[in-house]
């Protein structure tokens, strides 16, 4: 059959924002995927070399919109590292319990809007939908803002938790743990969403090494790396947990290691609010005038929801001289061209949803 | 078989009135168009009704599926929201690309709609409110059937947009998969019932319904409609999280309104034969009409249409094209067999 060129976005319900991705088809079958990012291109990376260090905070939430806290927390860290300037130990298990808060939203989300895009008539979309909300609440209750929050100081917080968090907290722990086994039950044992997951867009061990995949599509493939376990931070060494690893690499392993990875951030959520330290909080206050860098470059690696992040901070006083940021969800992208060819049109966007990417962390 | 007595009078008349104008040449022709009035403006109406009414329990119940409230605004518990649309979109331009093949692509989808519509008024909604009782209805019902995806092939292979040509193309395979499982249904109730003539598979049925006697027919029959029909989990041809809108993406406001009355049409359809064929069409206890037990039976099936529609993914063409070589013909020819060897032989 001749070979028909499509171009799926930047307009297109299922592509996560603006993307463009120009696939040959020949009949049903993929022959090349090719993507075309830039579409949100914010210069964030330039912008903040005209900001004063705490000015930029707000830029870092919106590179990432689902997991805001994550990318925030990855930009003070840097320039706390630069600063040379402590976090305080309340502060840590604080931003622990935030952090994995967010992740267990972020991967609720991308659960959701995978099915959605493998034809679910948005029922698992609003299911999720409603449970992230619920922990979207409780983010609102300890830092005021629903969405981007803001709340990350240099060595500390914004804000101390409120007196009755810790209960609502492990309140809305119980409640996700028995809910998560729900959306196994009635997602998994959907033989439709089965046979539309085991075996599609599979990636390699190597693949996935050579490309630098990393977050919850590097487990799925086998490789057992996670960098709150490999070089953590905060007092992520003082809780046990697992990474979670599979083998198959294919579009249910990243599904499922998202489910099992939700377990496990409730597991590290609720060990940090039981052993939650007495103690102050309180970082510093946004008006730093002329900080003073004790190192010229700093280099921080988070484990967002989505990967790993590098943040590398050439300081300035006043303000960073040059910001660079290693965005997971680009580099996994990178993947696609890769584990779409050969597979049918229809798992394209199972694909892509699987990959779980987030265009204003791709075009920065 | 209603005529009878309107061909009774009509003779008397003949012999006793001497002119009668050339275009009431018999008193029948007469009777029979003001019956033919009275016949499509009572379906007309009962089948606007129905279509509405199950369009907007298809928004409120699968809100009630996904936490939500659905609609609320417009009328008593949003009843008016599918008006309101409908009204919005009639009131938008009409506009056709100029790449698109466009005597097709503008005939094609009220064509369709003018099929539906034609199918409706071919079908027995109680024993005096008929059209006509053909001896072949069940077979004309299912040949106008057929139509559809070829219609739906030129809608969407006209229009210049490559989404809608893969759909246009999805219909095509739909068309080689399902039909075959349809007709042989459609054969072993032709068996049960001694012809095609849809009122005598009514009567039939007045000791049992033929899903009692056949569910695994009633089970690919509902499936294959499904598949007809373009509910999930077979919406291949209008997969919005793929296809954008099928067949329908490059269509203007005006023709959507269109589609979207030829959903509801089909969705009419579709669950009033699987009433009139499984379930006894208006037999039923004599405290409610005919007609109401045909409709209620209706009703129901579209619910379960649309539950299915709030809990399954879509299926991928090549699994559809398998499942309906693999499962569906299979299950169809055993349950003609055994129709056979059972009810028949």
């Amino acid at each position: 059959m001749p070979i028909t060129r499509i171009n799926v976005g930047p307009v297109h319900p299922s592509t996560h924002g603006v993307i463009r991705l120009v696939v040959d088809l020949d009949g049903d079958t993929i022959e090349n995927v090719e993507p075309h990012v830039g579409f949100l291109h914010r210069g964030v990376e330039k912008l903040v070399e005209t900001r004063m260090y705490m000015q930029s905070t707000p830029y870092m939430e919106k590179l990432d919109y689902v997991a805001p806290m994550s990318y925030n927390d990855a930009y003070v860290a840097a320039v706390e590292a630069a600063m040379g300037i402590p976090v305080k130990e309340r502060a840590q298990y604080i931003r622990v319990i935030l952090l994995e808060l967010q992740r267990i939203a972020s991967h609720l989300l991308s659960i959701g809007t995978l099915c959605n895009d493998i034809g679910q008539m948005f029922t698992a979309f609003m299911w999720s939908f409603k449970d992230r909300d619920i922990v979207l609440d409780l983010l609102q209750e300890a830092t005021g803002s629903r969405m981007f929050y803001v709340n990350m100081r240099l060595g500390g917080l914004h804000s101390d938790l409120p007196p009755d968090f810790e209960e609502h907290a492990l309140n809305t722990l119980d409640y996700l743990e028995k809910r998560v086994p729900q959306y196994e039950h009635y997602i998994e044992r959907n033989p439709i969403f089965t046979e539309r997951m085991k075996g599609i867009g599979v990636v390699s061990k190597e693949l996935a090494k050579n490309i630098g995949i990393t977050g919850p599509a590097l487990r799925a493939s086998g490789v057992n790396y996670d960098v709150r376990k490999n070089s953590p931070y905060y007092v992520y060494d003082k809780f046990h947990f697992n990474p979670q690893v599979l083998y198959d690499g294919d579009n249910f392993s990243r599904y499922k290691v998202k489910i099992l990875e939700i377990k496990e951030s409730i597991r590290i959520a609720r060990a940090a609010l039981k052993s939650l330290p007495e103690g102050d909080a309180l970082g510093m206050p946004v008006k730093l005038r002329s900080p003073n860098p004790k190192n010229r470059i700093s280099i921080v690696s988070r484990e967002l929801p989505r990967g790993e992040c590098l943040m590398y901070l050439v300081a300035d006083p006043q303000r960073p001289y040059r910001l660079s940021i290693r965005s997971p969800c680009f580099i996994n992208l990178a993947a696609i061209s890769h584990i779409a060819k050969g597979e049918r049109f229809a798992d394209l966007f199972g694909i892509l949803g699987s990959l779980d990417i987030i265009m204003g962390c791709i075009d920065r | 078989m209603n005529n009878i007595p309107l061909d009774n009078i009509a003779v008397n008349l003949e012999k006793n009135m001497i002119n009668i104008p050339f275009w009431l040449h018999s008193a029948s022709l007469l009777y029979n168009i003001i019956g033919i009035i009275i016949y499509v403006v009572i379906v007309s109406i009962i089948f606007s009704v129905f279509g509405y009414v199950v369009g907007w329990l298809e928004r409120k119940l699968i809100a009630r599926a996904q936490y939500r409230h659905g609609p609320t605004y417009v009328g008593m518990w949003g009843i008016l929201q599918n008006m309101a649309d409908l009204i919005k979109l009639l009131a938008k331009s009409d506009v056709v690309l100029d790449n698109a093949d466009r005597f097709i692509f503008i005939i094609s989808i009220p064509l369709i709609l003018a099929l539906s519509v034609f199918l409706v008024l071919l079908l027995p909604y109680s024993p005096v409110l008929q059209s006509t009782n053909l001896g072949f209805g069940l077979l004309m019902v299912f040949t106008v059937i057929a139509f559809f995806p070829i219609l739906l092939f030129n809608a969407g292979f006209s229009s210049a947009n490559k989404f809608a040509n893969i759909s246009a193309q999805r219909s095509v395979l739909i068309l080689l998969g399902y039909e075959i499982p349809v007709l042989l249904v459609v054969a072993s109730v032709a068996l049960l019932a001694n012809g095609y003539n849809l009122q005598n598979i009514i009567a039939m049925q007045s000791n049992s319904y033929f899903a009692l006697l056949m569910p695994i027919g009633l089970f690919v029959f509902f499936v294959a409609m499904l598949a007809e029909f373009e509910r999930p989990p077979f919406d291949l041809r209008e997969a919005d999280s793929e296809l954008i809108a099928g067949w329908l993406t490059d269509i203007s406001a005006p023709y959507y309104a269109l589609a979207l009355f030829i959903d509801y049409a089909r969705m009419f359809l579709g669950s009033v034969l699987i009433a009139i064929l499984f379930f006894g069409g208006w037999l039923g206890p004599p405290f409610l009409p005919p007609l109401a037990w045909l409709i209620a039976k209706a009703f129901i099936i579209s619910i379960f249409v649309i539950m299915v529609r709030a809990t399954t993914f879509r299926m991928r063409i090549d699994r559809v094209l398998r499942f309906g070589w693999w499962w569906l013909v299979p299950l169809s020819l055993i349950n003609l067999i055994i129709t056979y060897i059972i009810f028949v032989r």
